[in-house]
């Protein structure tokens, strides 16, 4: 297939045939459909998000360095916290689904429900938190450094009631 | 005898993308089922979907899981394309909406719905020549990076070039997984370490995403933009463990580069087999 760029279509049109007119006005046409139908979020606010017509703000602000993220830990016998996975936080292998589902439920005062989901998918016996944790993204993800603060939303033990 | 036709890009791009559909989807489909034990407070619905009040019955969603990789493996290989085209961009819209409604907003498919579309619609045109498709799909590719960059000027403003909106975004992102339980990007913690090399990605990604409609220019320009546009996606699985493959497998990127030629090789190959019949063959 000849490569057609947009800029070597503007010939003198007695060069061209009228079935050459013909498809050259429908293939402006393809591609100023696809043109307003890909750039129509830009009538739309940058972070009003939606799919497959995004307005891809993902990377787009400054989240800033601290951040207060919800999560669920286990609590070993030593009283230490241990990370659970996001199969067992959200019951997916997505890390940002299992993030928004705990930061959803503790925003709507549904920590203790998640819980007691999450006690359902662990071990019996096993202690878990929902914990909001206050980090410095950059200290733990350059130098392992650990949480600033938490605070403990819900408490439950594994296993099905 | 006529000869064989030599496949076009609009059909090595068919087979590309509906291919890479059937696989996807197929790979996925645990992922995409998951949904069905979801607890229904978590339904967010969006896009296409938005008008849901509460989960799919449980019968669409399988049904769609299992019709839509069928529909894209037979779009691939160019079998009741007006059937299996639409069944196969509908399913596939379809899955990853309802997908999407859950939370979380993914941009690793975005692309794929909209080719698919696009691709969905040739057999229901009467032209021999397929360019339209081809250059629709090459707009969409080129207009979906040009958004991220203007995305990142409405948001940022021209302070998104001096890399400190990128250090916290590489952090944040990495943060996040280790706090959900999940490994850390292989190089996120060095990349953060490197604070001089933060300035100059941010002006490259800039590059990439607002030199995006170069690319419609001339073959040459085309062919250098994919090439960026690949090393950004490998960098940011590098520095933040997010795989884009539809773009980084260079599908995405196929509309906008001469793979009629990759076609006609293997076309070339096919060929050449079936003439090399075992009574022609050296008996050494």
């Amino acid at each position: 297939m000849k490569w057609v760029g947009i800029g070597n279509r503007f010939r003198p049109r007695r060069w061209r045939s009228y079935a050459a007119e013909v498809h050259l006005s429908f293939t402006r046409l393809a591609v100023l459909s696809a043109a307003v139908v890909v750039l129509s979020p830009l009538l739309r606010p940058p972070t009003s998000d939606t799919y497959p017509l995004s307005t891809y703000p993902m990377f787009a602000g400054d989240r800033g360095a601290v951040h207060s993220m919800a999560t669920a830990v286990a609590i070993e016998p030593d009283g230490s916290a241990s990370r659970l996975s996001p199969e067992l936080i959200a019951g997916t292998g997505e890390v940002v689904l299992a993030s928004v589902t705990v930061t959803r439920a503790v925003r709507r005062g549904e920590s203790a429900a998640l819980c007691a989901e999450i006690a359902e998918r662990v071990e019996p016996g096993r202690i878990i938190e929902i914990r909001t944790e206050e980090i410095d993204v950059v200290a733990l993800v350059a130098d392992g450094a650990p949480p600033l603060s938490f605070v403990t939303e819900a408490r439950c033990r594994g296993g099905r009631e | 005898m006529t000869a064989p036709a030599v496949p076009t890009r609009t059909d090595v791009v068919r087979v590309l993308v509906a291919g890479y559909v059937a696989l996807w989807t197929t790979i996925r489909a645990t992922d995409l089922l998951d949904t069905l034990d979801f607890a229904p407070r978590r339904l967010d619905p969006v896009g296409p979907l938005a008008f849901l009040d509460g989960p799919l019955p449980a019968v669409v969603v399988v049904l769609a899981v299992i019709v839509t990789p069928i529909a894209a493996a037979l779009m691939a290989v160019g079998r009741v394309p007006r059937i299996s085209g639409p069944v196969a961009a509908a399913g596939f819209l379809l899955i990853t909406t309802y997908r999407n409604s859950w939370g979380q907003l993914h941009h690793t498919e975005n692309l794929v719905a909209l080719h698919l579309i696009v691709l969905a619609l040739v057999p229901f045109v009467r032209r021999r020549d397929t360019t339209w498709a081809m250059q629709a799909m090459a707009v969409l590719t080129v207009g979906t990076y040009f958004l991220a960059g203007v995305a990142k000027l409405r948001i940022s403003g021209w302070a998104w070039l001096d890399g400190d909106v990128l250090r916290h975004q590489i952090a944040f992102d990495n943060a996040r997984k280790e706090v959900m339980g999940d490994p850390q990007a292989p190089l996120g913690g060095w990349i953060l370490r490197q604070g001089w090399l933060l300035a100059p990605s941010a002006v490259m990604t800039m590059v990439v995403e607002l030199g995006a409609p170069l690319a419609l220019v001339s073959r040459r320009l085309a062919a250098l933009w994919c090439g960026l546009v690949v090393a950004f996606h490998l960098s940011i699985v590098a520095f933040m463990a997010i795989l884009f493959p539809y773009h980084l497998l260079g599908i995405g990127l196929a509309p906008l580069l001469p793979v009629e030629r990759l076609g006609a090789t293997v076309s070339g190959w096919t060929r050449r087999s079936r003439t090399v019949s075992p009574t022609s063959r050296p008996t050494g």
